[in-house]
């Protein structure tokens, strides 16, 4: 219980001394935060015993996280879901472990507060109504390519585009029973883990947990066959230039599955790359602020190298939420439902979580937009640079200089045009696009493309 | 640089001074931000929180592990608790209640090796006990019913096989 109850509570008559006191002893003088620190280090059957000498120790060393790291560092993605971490530890240790007896709390801990131990409880028993509402990200259908690159990619604003997935056979077949049958045996990334697809779905469907674990696997394309035929890429985002590195191109697709309250907290995606996320099933709810401005609750090292956003999804809506209505700039809000793709501008700050049981895939993509961004992220900033395999790049220095060399091969005359346009282009007012810039006067009749297919 | 050699005042709640070399204060994070947002001060920084002998022992602590690099930990590494060097166990050789107090002023002061090597110390005094030693050892009162304690002893059974 929160110590809010233990106000009210001690003004009950007969009213007991608090129990944390006598039932932690010594250990009552540690903040519950160190308690728990000090369990980390124990192991299963050591922390079994602490949970026998009274009921607080029995509480705390059943606190979730604790068992939610036993069982990923011991098993990794190799078990069964049985209602909650501590179950499914013990249960796949011991198979024999009879399960069904010991589901029900059998300890009644009356008299005993903390924060700590509650939160989690009450993040996940939470639902997001109070967080909705506000939709400032625009919403498009029918949007011609020149629309999306003059209003959206070459201002750098978010879109939600709401006619595009409809389309993908994905959209119609698609259902976590129907992603099952296909592909149920196979191993999916989730987070630190490698696990079926089958016991990750039966995890997400009864976990209580306040930040789900969450399947974001970047192979699927390849380990799953035909999977790559059920959806396309919408004709906005086909330009990418990094896909002149063939094979050796950075990670840039991903399946992501999870359920409500699973997502991802505030981060600028890698390389300057920008992307979009389109939702096949479910629904996401997005936060975004422009590039130069940071979000609350997001702490970074001067340069950017380093982000840490110490709280979970939950815990931030919780806490800092209410301060993106404080500021004078606002962050754009929306949802992005079934069958809406989302555009994300380069550099943009994002959290994103789901609403319900989500399925969708997301790509990032190198567009003559962001392209001298990259370019330039890639000269100035090699030590963050991310995603590339090491085995074909064994040092990330030498990534701009091939870049470049491939971009003159491919498209000779293209880095100078974009320098020039750079240079005389500084001031924002009356700024032509790139688009119009780079066109040559021939290319105006076909029509500006860099024609290239998908099959590298 | 000769910052490195300036000195900084610290008073104890009791009103203790002591000066330390900038180098040792700055290993605690509290301290180190403290001193970057002050700049050049001699005025001395309270610590209300923490008492004469316990920051005592606290600096001892700062002094002897000076010149060890920051170590940035991550979080998925596995937490182990026999790693101690001697020095370290002779420092932690104290009592239950100065022990406590390390912690909490370690935990107040953000001196992560510091908070570590306290927290694997109580640790190492819970492993290997039975339930009974460690209610002795902390002063626990077991206040399950006979119910509520035949039932996490059932729950516990299977670890004895293991």
């Amino acid at each position: 219980m929160p110590w809010g109850n233990y106000y009210i509570d001690s003004t009950e008559k007969g009213f007991r001394k608090n129990r944390r006191e006598t039932s932690l002893g010594t250990l009552a003088h540690l903040t519950d935060e160190i308690i728990l620190e000090i369990l980390g280090y124990l192991n299963v059957k050591e922390l079994l015993t602490l949970g026998f000498t009274s009921q607080v120790l029995y509480c705390f060393i059943s606190f979730e996280e604790l068992w939610r790291q036993l069982t990923i560092r011991k098993f990794n993605g190799d078990w069964w879901w049985y209602g909650t971490w501590k179950l499914t530890y013990l249960k796949r240790s011991d198979p024999k472990y009879d399960v069904d007896s010991f589901i029900k709390p059998a300890i009644n801990v009356t008299h005993f507060y903390s924060d700590i131990l509650f939160q989690p409880f009450l993040y996940s028993s939470t639902g997001m109504d109070q967080f909705l509402g506000i939709e400032t990200i625009d919403r498009r259908s029918n949007l011609s390519i020149d629309e999306f690159n003059t209003n959206y990619a070459e201002k750098n604003r978010p879109v939600i585009i709401t006619d595009v997935v409809t389309q993908w056979s994905a959209f119609q077949k698609w259902t976590m029973k129907y992603l099952l049958e296909k592909y149920g045996d196979i191993n999916f990334r989730a987070e630190a883990i490698d696990i079926k697809l089958k016991n990750y779905a039966q995890y997400s469907v009864n976990t209580l947990d306040e930040s789900p674990l969450y399947l974001f696997d970047k192979k699927f394309g390849e380990k799953c066959n035909g999977i790559l035929e059920d959806f396309f890429i919408p004709e906005y985002f086909c330009q990418d230039f990094f896909n002149i590195f063939g094979q050796s191109r950075p990670d840039f697709r991903w399946i992501i599955i999870g359920p409500a309250r699973s997502g991802s907290t505030f981060h600028k995606d890698p390389n300057s790359t920008s992307a979009w996320n389109a939702v096949i099933s479910g629904s996401k709810k997005w936060i975004m602020y422009p590039p130069d401005i940071l979000p609350p609750g997001v702490f970074t090292s001067a340069d950017e190298s380093e982000v840490t956003s110490p709280v979970s999804l939950m815990e931030w809506h919780f806490n800092y939420y209410k301060e993106t209505n404080k500021s004078k700039i606002r962050p754009l809000e929306g949802i992005c439902r079934a069958g809406e793709v989302i555009f994300v501008p380069n550099g943009w700050w994002h959290m994103v979580i789901n609403l319900e049981d989500s399925i969708a895939i997301t790509q990032n993509f190198v567009g003559l937009h962001n392209l001298s961004n990259v370019l330039k992220f890639l000269r100035e900033k090699p030590e963050q640079i991310s995603g590339f395999s090491s085995d074909s790049w064994p040092s990330c220095k030498t990534i701009h200089e091939t870049f470049c060399k491939k971009l003159q091969e491919v498209y000779p005359g293209l880095l100078e045009k974009l320098e020039l346009h750079n240079d005389s282009h500084k001031d924002k007012d009356n700024k032509p696009s790139v688009w119009e810039q780079i066109k040559k006067p021939d290319d105006a009749e076909k029509g500006f493309t860099f024609n290239f297919s998908n099959n590298d | 640089m000769a910052a490195e050699l300036k000195k900084v005042k610290l008073t104890s709640s009791e009103g203790t001074e002591f000066i330390i070399d900038r180098k040792v204060a700055e290993k605690s994070v509290l301290l180190k931000n403290m001193l970057e947002d002050v700049g050049e001060s001699d005025m001395a920084i309270p610590l209300p929180n923490v008492t004469g002998p316990i920051l005592n022992k606290v600096i001892d602590y700062c002094t002897h592990h000076r010149d060890d690099p920051f170590v940035s930990q991550e979080d998925d590494s596995k937490k182990v608790s026999d790693d101690i060097d001697d020095w370290d166990a002779e420092f932690c050789k104290v009592d239950q209640g100065t022990l406590f107090e390390l912690i909490l002023s370690a935990n107040y002061l953000d001196i992560k090796p510091l908070l570590d090597l306290t927290c694997k110390t109580v640790a190492n005094m819970i492993k290997g006990k039975t339930p009974d030693e460690i209610r002795k050892t902390f002063n626990i009162t077991n206040d399950f019913t006979p119910e509520e304690e035949e039932h996490v002893r059932k729950e516990n059974e299977w670890c004895e096989e293991r």
